[in-house]
């Protein structure tokens, strides 16, 4: 508990500074302290009505403290599981905090997540109140089994439209669930206080479900201390911003990721509990390019997936420029991949020739390029969650916007590893934070961790939290890495996708998947070869390039399948394989590919919450593709 | 949000005239010039210096590039003026025409509504003017008051009629509505003809009254305009000299700063929005709530308002006019600017009757300056374009010459308007105001194009 202390201490150093007097730190608290020191400071944007209108942290507690009362009122106990179904929005956040705030446990759940996942999820929480957006999210719940869910004693909605005819008496809308707290409040002042003052480091504050790629999900279980630990990385290492300042008031950070994954969670709200930021909320994930140009964040999380997409809008955009801004574009596009070249192999910083090109270029047109993709202010920008091309990551150091790879999992609070600037290595994951144990093990090559932030157990699952972790107390990521120059930590691929050959070869597809997915045409891929005798791929084409590049060349298409039957698509494909196998040894070279007939959803299984391949689902749904290549 | 130009926290910041402080800057430096131009500025308001010394052989006589082009030759002509009455006279013209341009603008523009009738208002405007401003006791009635009241007078009295005209806009549409505002120039100038003693004589008109800030009959006024006596200044100062050319300039410019601030912030509410909602269309804006028949007798009220006050600012600025100056020509005229200058927009507006009214008089120094040419590529062009006499062959007839085959510098103008007009309407229905968008995006998505 020594270490726990020493991160208690400086938490309580840098972010609150009057220690709470009795009851552990928790977010809820940090919270508070920030309505008590700094009640003006704007906490939240959210763009409603065609504005951004703004939440002061006065206003924010406001909403926390009724919210909190609302859920005593609601009878949540100590341990309580109290589930969000939202998109991204101020509400979201204020009723984690409310529930950490009486030390119940947040559960999240994803937007897009279907009824028969709403209803696993709430049957293994057990939750006893469910907060719903509107009513798209609640009619899955009235798909659910009733006989499954019986432990929900109340459903709050956030949007009233739609729910004149619902008649069922466990609704609640937000503003009398509001008013139910004030009413709470009147008769019982400071109970929300006396369950925070009673919070331990143990509380578990909420539960993280994983995305579910191999089995169903788990609800990994987050403590305050895992918490806390986590906000202390954030704002302690400072030596990880570019410029060396901590998050601070000044910052913006945009909120669109689901804020039930662990990522979001951290670089968004905890962050705004570390340093102060503002929580920007883009209005949906369809909307992120424009907010993003309105926002101009200066703190930015995104996951490969998010930067793929940026990186093929500039190529996109910019190769359908008229002529003269297309000389210009190419000129500059030429001295970004020179300076993106130069700053790789100089770990991230510039070299004299880059610099003077970077001063050359910026106002022509890296300024009015990160402006339109509302990076101009980025002071800094992370890619995690999953693996990401070394080519993007390049591509936007050469453009001036430095993208950082790090690496964590739900389990260990996503606190791992992290490329630091100046000492940056494309292709790994970056340094172990200092003070934090990461080993790797000899024999499985295996990353594992120790340190606060490991998480308390999957919810309801002793074995699985037995098989997560070792016999002396270190948590199994189940990546498989590597050390590169005895500093960086290279992730070689997840343990159980490893693919080992008829010819008994051990190939990690995910770096052959990434080199593949860089290619603005190619959305996702798969590759394919356990136990077999060569490798293959099922190739997902991204439809909105593929269609734009069809309709320049006169391929008439009708739908997606239409267009994955083209034989110029295919050839357009094959050049993109080749060019991947010719990066790969012979042995790693896919032989043969097939194009996936129909667009992954998570709906149908395919993919998970996250946008995750489902390899499993994936070989069950398309095996026919796959024998056909064998 | 520093450095966030899209980032807007309230519906006042997303209206905002001026987002940014660059715009700001620009628009108070703008203003600025526009105060300093008409005075003696040193260094721009001097002829473009020589290229090299006088004193040097050969070289010495040459002129910068600058130098070679007629019309700046003598100094900047949008910078500077004095010493060139030339400028100021059609300056304060634009200004006084761009009230009237914007008041069209809020009808014809924002709101839909054709109208060819702005003559006419205008000079409802100047007879009201003309009435309540005018020397008392003479031929024609007179009441003598002060400028203070029947400056807004001319307005409201304008705003009065426009109301009463505007039950027809309900009724009718599109042409109709022009046929019928049409209707009104000609019942204005019959009706100037039956009222001398408001409109003076058929033909010389009656004097119109002074700039001259009174505060009641007085003597000697609290600011005076029109006094040819430019030492005493304004307020008795004595710093420079102000001459009446250029009072009267500053007065319709403050004028104009005025009415445009008042256009902006009525085309950027609810009655604004109300009146958009009209032009896009009527029976969609009625299905919203917006009443139309309110809203588009507000626009004919509005309208008339600024196209009274610039009626009264024009026949004072002209001094003495007929009301048949009143015609339908000028009513084409502010069509003719809204269509060059781009409808619906308030700076396509101003910079539509800038063109509109400088265009005549920089074909004329053009025209004086071809005239003037002997030898050389220059004196050939003019050898070409002009018919300098008898016999001589050449599109344009300079003053000097009876009218032949050849068009007069006037007719020139009205050839041009049309060809102008036709151009704008095929090529750019925004105007100048959508070139200037169209070049303002070229460069907002730079380095992309969309």
């Amino acid at each position: 508990m020594q270490e726990g202390d020493y991160w208690m201490a400086v938490v309580e150093d840098r972010v609150s500074p009057a220690p709470t007097a009795s009851g552990a730190t928790t977010v809820a608290s940090l919270a508070r302290d920030w309505a008590r020191r700094d009640p003006g400071h704007i906490a939240f944007r959210e763009k409603d009505y065609g504005i951004w209108q703004e939440y002061t942290w006065g206003d924010a507690w406001e909403l926390i403290e009724l919210s909190a009362h609302a859920l005593l009122e609601l009878g949540v106990e100590v341990g309580d599981r109290v589930t969000i179904h939202a998109e991204d929005r101020p509400e979201w956040v204020i009723v984690d905090l409310a529930t950490v705030a009486i030390r119940a446990t947040t559960v999240g759940m994803y937007p897009t997540n279907p009824a028969a996942e709403v209803e696993y999820t709430l049957n293994d929480s057990g939750a006893v109140v469910h907060v719903v957006e509107d009513q798209e999210q609640v009619d899955k719940v009235f798909d659910c089994d009733p006989e499954l869910i019986t432990s929900i004693r109340n459903l709050v909605y956030l949007e009233p439209r739609g729910f004149s005819d619902y008649t069922d008496e466990r609704l609640i809308f937000w503003e009398n669930f509001l008013e139910m707290g004030r009413k709470h409040r009147e008769q019982n002042p400071g109970a929300v206080d006396d369950r925070m003052a009673a919070a331990t480091d143990d509380d578990i504050m909420t539960f993280v479900y994983t995305s579910g790629t191999t089995g169903p999900p788990k609800g990994a279980m987050l403590s305050n201390r895992n918490s806390m630990f986590a906000i202390s990385k954030i704002i302690n290492e400072s030596k990880a911003m570019p410029d060396g300042k901590a998050p601070n008031k000044n910052d913006q950070i945009l909120t669109y990721l689901p804020l039930c994954h662990v990522a979001e969670r951290i670089f968004s709200t905890w962050t705004m509990l570390a340093g102060g930021p503002t929580l920007n909320f883009a209005e949906s994930i369809e909307t992120v390019a424009m907010n993003l140009r309105e926002i101009q964040p200066t703190l930015f999380f995104a996951v490969p997936r998010i930067w793929e997409r940026l990186h093929a809008g500039v190529l996109i955009r910019g190769s359908d420029a008229t002529f003269f801004k297309k000389a210009w574009l190419n000129m500059a596009m030429g001295a970004a991949d020179r300076i993106g070249k130069a700053k790789v192999a100089n770990g991230g910083s510039h070299t004299t020739s880059s610099r003077i090109q970077h001063a050359i270029f910026y106002p022509l047109v890296f300024r009015a390029l990160q402006e339109r993709v509302g990076l101009r202010h980025c002071r800094r920008a992370a890619s995690g969650a999953a693996p990401i091309a070394p080519e993007v990551l390049q591509f936007f150091m050469g453009i001036g916007i430095e993208v950082f790879e790090l690496y964590g999992m739900t389990e260990n609070s996503a606190v791992a590893t992290v490329n630091y600037p100046g000492r940056v290595k494309l292709g790994t994951v970056g340094e172990p934070y200092d003070d934090i144990g990461l080993r790797i093990h000899e024999e499985t090559g295996e990353i594992q961790t120790k340190h606060e932030g490991n998480f308390a157990g999957y919810w309801q699952k002793p074995e699985k939290t037995a098989e997560t972790f070792t016999e002396d107390g270190w948590l199994k990521t189940g990546d498989v890495g590597e050390w590169v120059d005895g500093t960086h930590v290279k992730i070689v691929d997840r343990m159980k996708d490893i693919i080992i050959t008829s010819g008994g070869k051990n190939i990690s597809p995910s770096e052959i998947e990434n080199t593949l997915k860089a290619s603005p045409f190619i959305k996702e891929a798969m590759v394919i070869g356990d136990g077999r005798k060569y490798l293959t791929a099922l190739i997902a084409i991204e439809l909105d390039v593929v269609g734009d590049w069809a309709l320049r060349r006169n391929i008439p298409y009708t739908t997606y399948r239409d267009l994955t039957e083209k034989e110029e698509v295919i050839e357009l494909v094959q050049k993109t394989v080749d060019d991947t196998n010719s990066k790969f040894a012979r042995v790693e070279g896919l032989k043969k590919f097939r194009l996936i007939p129909k667009e992954l959803d998570h709906e149908d299984g395919e993919l998970t919450a996250t946008q995750k391949l489902k390899r499993s689902a994936m070989m069950e749904l398309f095996g026919d593709l796959v024998e056909s290549m064998y | 949000m520093r450095g966030r130009p899209k980032l807007f926290t309230s519906y006042a910041a997303d209206a905002a005239i001026f987002p940014t402080t660059l715009q700001k800057g620009l628009v108070a430096l703008g203003i600025l010039i526009l105060f300093l131009m008409p005075f003696d500025i040193p260094g721009i308001s001097g002829p473009v210096p020589r290229a090299f010394p006088e004193s040097w052989p050969i070289v010495g006589d040459r002129f910068t590039i600058l130098g070679q082009i007629p019309i700046i030759k003598d100094g900047l002509p949008f910078i500077r003026f004095l010493g060139d009455g030339n400028w100021i006279r059609p300056m304060t013209e634009v200004f006084i025409f761009g009230i009237a341009a914007l008041g069209l603008n809020l009808l014809a523009g924002v709101a839909g509504q054709v109208s060819l009738g702005h003559a006419f208002f205008m000079g409802a405007g100047a007879c009201t003017a003309a009435v309540m401003g005018g020397e008392p006791g003479g031929r024609f009635w007179g009441w003598g008051l002060p400028i203070w009241i029947w400056l807004p007078a001319a307005g409201i009295v304008a705003a009065l009629v426009g109301i009463i005209v505007s039950p027809t806009a309900v009724k009718l549409r599109g042409l109709y509505l022009g046929i019928v505002t049409l209707g009104l120039v000609f019942i204005g100038i019959h009706l100037s003809r039956v009222f001398p003693q408001i409109a003076g004589d058929t033909e010389s008109g009656r004097r119109y009254p002074e700039f001259d800030v009174k505060l009641w009959k007085e003597e000697s006024p609290l600011i005076n305009v029109s006094s040819e006596d430019s030492v005493t200044g304004w307020f008795g100062l004595n710093v420079f000299e102000v001459k009446t050319e250029q009072k009267v300039y500053l007065f319709c410019l403050i004028a104009v700063i005025l009415m445009t601030w008042l256009a902006k912030n009525i085309s950027r509410t609810r009655t604004g929005r109300a009146l958009q909602a009209i032009r896009d269309r009527d029976i969609a804006a009625e299905v919203m709530g917006v009443n139309e028949a309110k809203y588009k007798r507000t626009a004919f009220a509005l309208s008339s308002f600024y196209a009274g006050i610039a009626g009264a600012l024009y026949a004072m600025f002209l001094g003495k006019a007929a009301g048949a100056e009143f015609s339908l020509f000028l009513s084409v005229e502010f069509i003719a600017i809204l269509l060059i200058g781009g409808a619906g927009t308030i700076s396509g507006t101003l910079l539509g009757t800038f063109f509109v009214v400088i265009l005549p008089e920089a074909v004329k120094k053009v025209t004086e300056w071809l005239e003037d040419q002997e030898g050389g590529i220059t004196g050939a062009i003019g050898d070409v374009l002009l018919t300098e006499g008898p016999g001589d062959f050449g599109p344009v007839s300079t003053a000097s010459v009876s009218p032949g085959w050849a068009l007069g510098v006037f007719d020139w103008n009205v050839v041009i308007y049309g060809a102008l007009i036709v151009v704008f309407l095929i090529f750019e229905p925004l105007g100048l105001f959508g070139i200037w968008m169209k070049i303002r995006n070229y460069w907002k998505g730079w380095p992309f194009t969309y």
